[in-house]
């Protein structure tokens, strides 16, 4: 019975030992330990991997990747696995925008981790991770909001500059609200050929891209009580940004049916002059080998809206660790891993964005001499200072769904603005009281 | 020896029905239950749940079902015969051909290697508006001066699903009525021949018979497996925009896993194998009465 | 004019051959305009591909998609050998099996009288109605309880139940093709009933066998469906699952892509090369009724 005390004794000391050295000093120790792991796959985020290695040498544990798939088929993959009861592993790939959707699986890494450490990120990516008070995820450094990209050679033509200040009285420079965006898109457009602009068309991109407009005309999307509220005046006006560009046949007729590669990929082909899109172009759009506008893209803090408010839609990529894992400290110890300062600066020397206060101010150090990265990086973190995550509802995606056929109505004329606002909120209500949120 | 007559079939066939019922009909009778419940991926106690013919119902009186679910009807009729066509066609030029047979029949099957996925990749780009193959060389010829939006207007996105199910698929029908012309005696049409019959006599009256099983067979495996088309349809227009190239896959697919309500999914599944149930029947019943028709020992 | 009436003939047939070569040729065409396509996107930088005005003629041809995708994952690489050796193991496993099994089937529906035969050849085929996406979760389910997720075992199983309803279907056809009296004379001559099928009908029912064999093959190199739900890691994932290495949240590789899709369409194409060859020689063996 003594032995048995005595051996219980031991182990407590040895586990509040190991607890206290950890909180002490990251990464700590971890002897024998395996952490099967479900990591999101694909080149732009493979590079990371590669210091899983090191965690293991320096700790002594064991990285076990079960699996490896872009965004959306681990999402699927982890909600089959919720649904059939095997949540068996310990760390997870996460996303701000997805994390709600799996309530109670990941744990809360702000007990896990010292305090520094946590504070040692941009304040609003650990706000956007943080679920009912729990801090499910540490951003990684692929953060996500949207600039303007702008072909600049368009500002400098003489004729062009003429003829928009006879039209519109005003110089032309790139723009500053959405109403710019608007006159100048419009002013620009030659079809076939050539487009002022393009937006997403379908699925999450046009109801996220929605719902920034939204912010920016001063709307909410779902009110202080959680309703929809978006088939607001300010919703109204919203979408008629998005109606009113197409009707003017502004953008290419296609834009309904785009998503982000086609965005890119079209911006790169030389035709489009505004483009609004994501920080993970950046590289892509100025490289002679992807794209015919190298040398010749300005890149400038997103618009306004009419409330004066930016546009600023915004998400990012994290670690998360299971409720069930069994070594919560080894796991939340490689979360802290993949997202330490290092790994920071290895995933934004290739280009996206850090999370970290540090890597960013270390970022714009070492672009210095490369005046399009320079210029890239200026615009993304005054970007970033206007970025919001979207609501924070376990049905967003569902509700996007829901929304996004009612939104491309309205785009193709088949509804006015206001009826097709008026049907999503509907549907979008139905889906929330279903759920048992309203 | 009456008895060993009696189980030699069912001992022939038990290695099939074993693989089918651990692969299919389990999880079947699983999926057929939870289409009676609310289940949501997210929410596993769902699963227990049940609320009877709810799902069901609200399926059925939901006109946007309705309307993918004609679709499809719509896209595999015009696809399954047009498929027939080009293959019969197809089938008959290469058979034709004196030489490189290898290759011709190499070729034949080539799109029969493209992942469906790939597929719907490949034939979204050819179709942009913007930068896409289609229109660049349309207005390279001097065909039109506008951007056709191929994916966006519903009849038009219907023709450009059309063309790539139509591309990737025609093969199929083309390799098994080559086969069937391949296995085909020749005595009869050199009978007919003989008998002074007209090409198009022969064809008609001997050929056509005599391939006609491996046409339906053809259009039975087709009609059972295109579902394929999913994944060309979810990579193109996903059902967008606006709805008006939903089908029910797509319908299927976004209501179960994005929306995480597989409940509901599990009835439209459980509705539209129920179309498919209906083509192959029919299919089957044609093949059938082929079979009749050229008589022989069948 | 007799001549006048030959030559004229003559013409007509050569018109003919003409318009059958010029058909043929622009089927082909048709065919395989989207694959070069692919092929030459895998060759040229994506500005070109994705270029407008488009660049018709290609300016500039390398081969650095290729370099990239063998150069290892982290580097712009993914783990293609992993996915091509998955690839092959599956589907040639599993497209074995399914032939060794629909032969039985096919044979039996082809040659035995029993009961509620019709019926259960409809049952059997209309397995196969089940739409993949409603197969997939229950499948994953079922698969995640017995422990077989992410294995190759589980995948070939999977693909074995997808191929036989078609195999038996096609097998029992060929088989109907061939006549009963041959392998009975066979029998009358002293073979056993085994004898009889693997040197007469067997045969005969070559051409049958291969198309089957390439349908199933085919079937199982190229699916996506099933395999993006029960695989997960290189232990198991297939080089169409592996395609979507190339997507990443926004952005899109495109010649990555066609690259990949060259290097899995390459041996697709080398086997239907070869086994084509076989739907010839059960032709040339001898006429059926021979």
């Amino acid at each position: 019975m003594r032995d048995l005390l005595a051996g219980l004794a031991a182990g407590v000391c040895i586990l509040a030992l190991a607890s206290g050295a950890q909180a002490q000093d990251l990464p700590g120790k971890f002897e024998g330990v395996t952490i099967d792991a479900k990591l999101i796959g694909g080149q732009q985020y493979e590079a990371l991997y590669a210091r899983i290695a090191d965690w293991e040498k320096a700790t002594g544990a064991k990285v076990n990747v079960l699996s490896k798939k872009n965004h959306f088929e681990l999402d699927k993959e982890i909600k089959s696995d919720i649904a059939s009861g095997s949540v068996n592993w310990c760390v997870g790939s996460n996303h701000s925008s997805f994390a709600p959707q799996y309530p109670g699986i990941y744990t809360d890494l702000s007990v896990l981790l010292p305090k520094s450490e946590i504070d040692a990120f941009v304040p609003a990516n650990i706000k956007a991770s943080t679920i009912d008070g729990k801090l499910v995820m540490l951003p990684r450094a692929q953060f996500d909001v949207s600039a303007l990209y702008y072909q600049k050679s368009l500002y400098n033509d003489e004729a062009k500059k003429k003829a928009y200040k006879e039209k519109y009285g005003e110089d032309l420079v790139p723009p500053d609200t959405w109403e710019e965006v608007t006159r100048q898109a419009e002013f620009f457009t030659a079809p076939p050929d050539f487009y002022g602009t393009q937006f997403a068309g379908k699925e999450e991109a046009i109801n996220g891209r929605f719902y920034e407009m939204l912010v920016a005309e001063g709307g909410e999307y779902l009110d202080k009580d959680g309703k929809p509220a978006f088939n607001s005046d300010a919703g109204v006006r919203a979408l008629d940004w998005f109606v009113n560009l197409y009707k003017a046949k502004a953008v290419p007729a296609g834009t309904t049916n785009y998503l982000w590669d086609d965005l890119g990929q079209g911006f790169a082909s030389g035709t489009i002059a505004l483009n609004l899109d994501w920080p993970g172009w950046a590289g892509f759009f100025n490289d002679p080998k992807s794209s015919k506008v190298a040398g010749n893209v300005g890149v400038k803090v997103q618009p306004k809206g009419s409330s004066g408010k930016r546009t600023g839609w915004s998400g990012h990529h994290g670690f998360s660790v299971t409720e069930n894992c069994a070594n919560k400290e080894a796991a939340a110890s490689l979360v802290w891993w993949l997202t330490n300062e290092d790994s920071q600066k290895l995933e934004a020397s290739a280009g996206p964005l850090p999370t970290r206060t540090a890597v960013w101010e270390w970022d714009i150090e070492q672009a210095k001499g490369d005046a399009y990265k320079t210029e890239v990086l200026k615009a993304f973190q005054e970007a970033a200072q206007n970025a919001f995550p979207v609501p924070q509802t376990a049905e967003w995606i569902e509700i996007s769904n829901a929304v996004y056929p009612e939104l491309q109505a309205a785009i193709l004329g088949d509804k006015t603005s206001k009826q097709a606002l008026d049907t999503a909120a509907e549907k979008a209500t139905q889906i929330l009281q279903d759920a048992g949120k309203l | 020896m009456k008895n060993w007559k009696l189980s030699a079939p069912f001992l022939l066939l038990l290695p099939s029905f074993i693989v089918l019922a651990a692969v299919v009909i389990v999880p079947l009778l699983l999926s057929f239950y939870s289409s009676f419940t609310p289940f949501r991926l997210t929410k596993p106690e769902s699963f227990f749940v049940f609320i009877g013919l709810r799902n069901y119902i609200n399926i059925l009186s939901d006109w946007n079902f309705w309307v993918a679910f004609g679709r499809t009807v719509l896209l595999l009729t015009i696809a399954l015969n047009l498929e027939m066509l080009l293959g019969l066609g197809l089938a008959l030029l290469v058979e034709k051909a004196s030489r490189g047979q290898r290759i011709l029949r190499t070729i034949m099957m080539f799109p029969m290697m493209f992942s469906p996925i790939l597929v719907g990749f490949q034939f979204k780009f050819m179709f942009n508006d913007n930068i896409g193959l289609v229109n660049n060389a349309l207005q390279a010829l001097g065909i039109t001066n506008n951007a056709i939006p191929w994916l966006i207007d519903g009849t038009l996105a219907f023709i450009a699903i059309l063309t790539a199910e139509i591309w990737s698929s025609t093969s199929v029908f083309a390799i098994l009525i080559l086969a069937g012309l391949l296995a085909m005696p020749r005595e009869p049409v050199e009978a007919a021949r003989v008998d002074g019959c007209t090409p198009w006599q022969t064809f008609r009256y001997v050929t056509w018979p005599f391939l006609m099983p491996f046409a339906y067979i053809a259009m039975t495996i087709r009609s059972l497996d295109v579902a394929r088309a999913y994944d060309i349809v979810k990579i193109m227009t996903d059902g967008g925009p606006a709805g008006r190239t939903e089908l029910i896959w797509t319908l299927v697919a976004r209501t179960g896993y994005s929306d995480a309500r597989m409940g509901v999914a599990n009835a439209m599944a459980y509705f539209s194998i129920l179309l498919s149930i209906l083509f192959t029947v029919y299919f089957f019943r044609k093949l059938a009465a082929a079979r009749t028709q050229i008589g022989a020992e069948w | 004019m007799q001549m006048d009436a030959n030559a004229s003939a003559r013409t007509k047939k050569r018109l003919l051959s003409i318009a059958h070569k010029v058909a043929l040729f622009l089927a082909m065409l048709i065919i395989c305009l989207p694959g070069i396509w692919i092929v030459l996107a895998s060759l040229r930088p994506t500005v070109e591909i994705m270029a407008k005005p488009p660049v018709w003629i290609p300016q500039e041809l390398s081969l650095n998609a290729y370099v990239s995708m063998f150069s290892g994952v982290g580097k712009g690489g993914i783990p293609v050998l992993d996915y091509f050796r998955n690839s092959l193991i599956i589907s040639i496993t599993s497209t074995v099996i399914a032939i060794i099994i629909g032969m039985a089937g096919g044979y039996a529906f082809a040659r035995f009288r029993f009961k509620a035969k019709s019926g259960l050849f409809l049952g059997l085929m209309l397995t196969r109605t089940v739409p993949g996406i409603a197969l997939s979760l229950p499948l994953f389910f079922v698969f995640a309880r017995v422990g077989i997720i992410d294995t190759h075992f589980g995948l070939i199983l999977a693909y074995v139940a997808l191929n036989i309803p078609f195999t038996i279907w096609l097998i029992d056809g060929f088989f109907r093709q061939v006549p009963k009296d041959l392998a009975e004379a066979a029998q009358i001559d002293g073979c056993t009933r085994w004898q009889a099928f693997w040197q007469v009908e067997f045969p005969l029912a070559g051409p049958g066998i291969a198309s089957a064999g390439i349908f199933a093959f085919l079937t199982s190199w190229n699916e996506f469906a099933l395999a993006s739900q029960l695989t997960r890691s290189i232990n198991s994932k297939t080089l169409p699952v592996g395609l979507l290495d190339y997507t990443a949240e926004f952005t899109i590789d495109w010649r990555g892509m066609c690259a990949l899709a060259v290097v899995m369409i390459i041996p697709a194409l080398t086997l239907t090369f070869i086994v084509q060859k076989h739907l010839v020689g059960g032709l040339t063996s001898g006429a059926v009724k021979g």
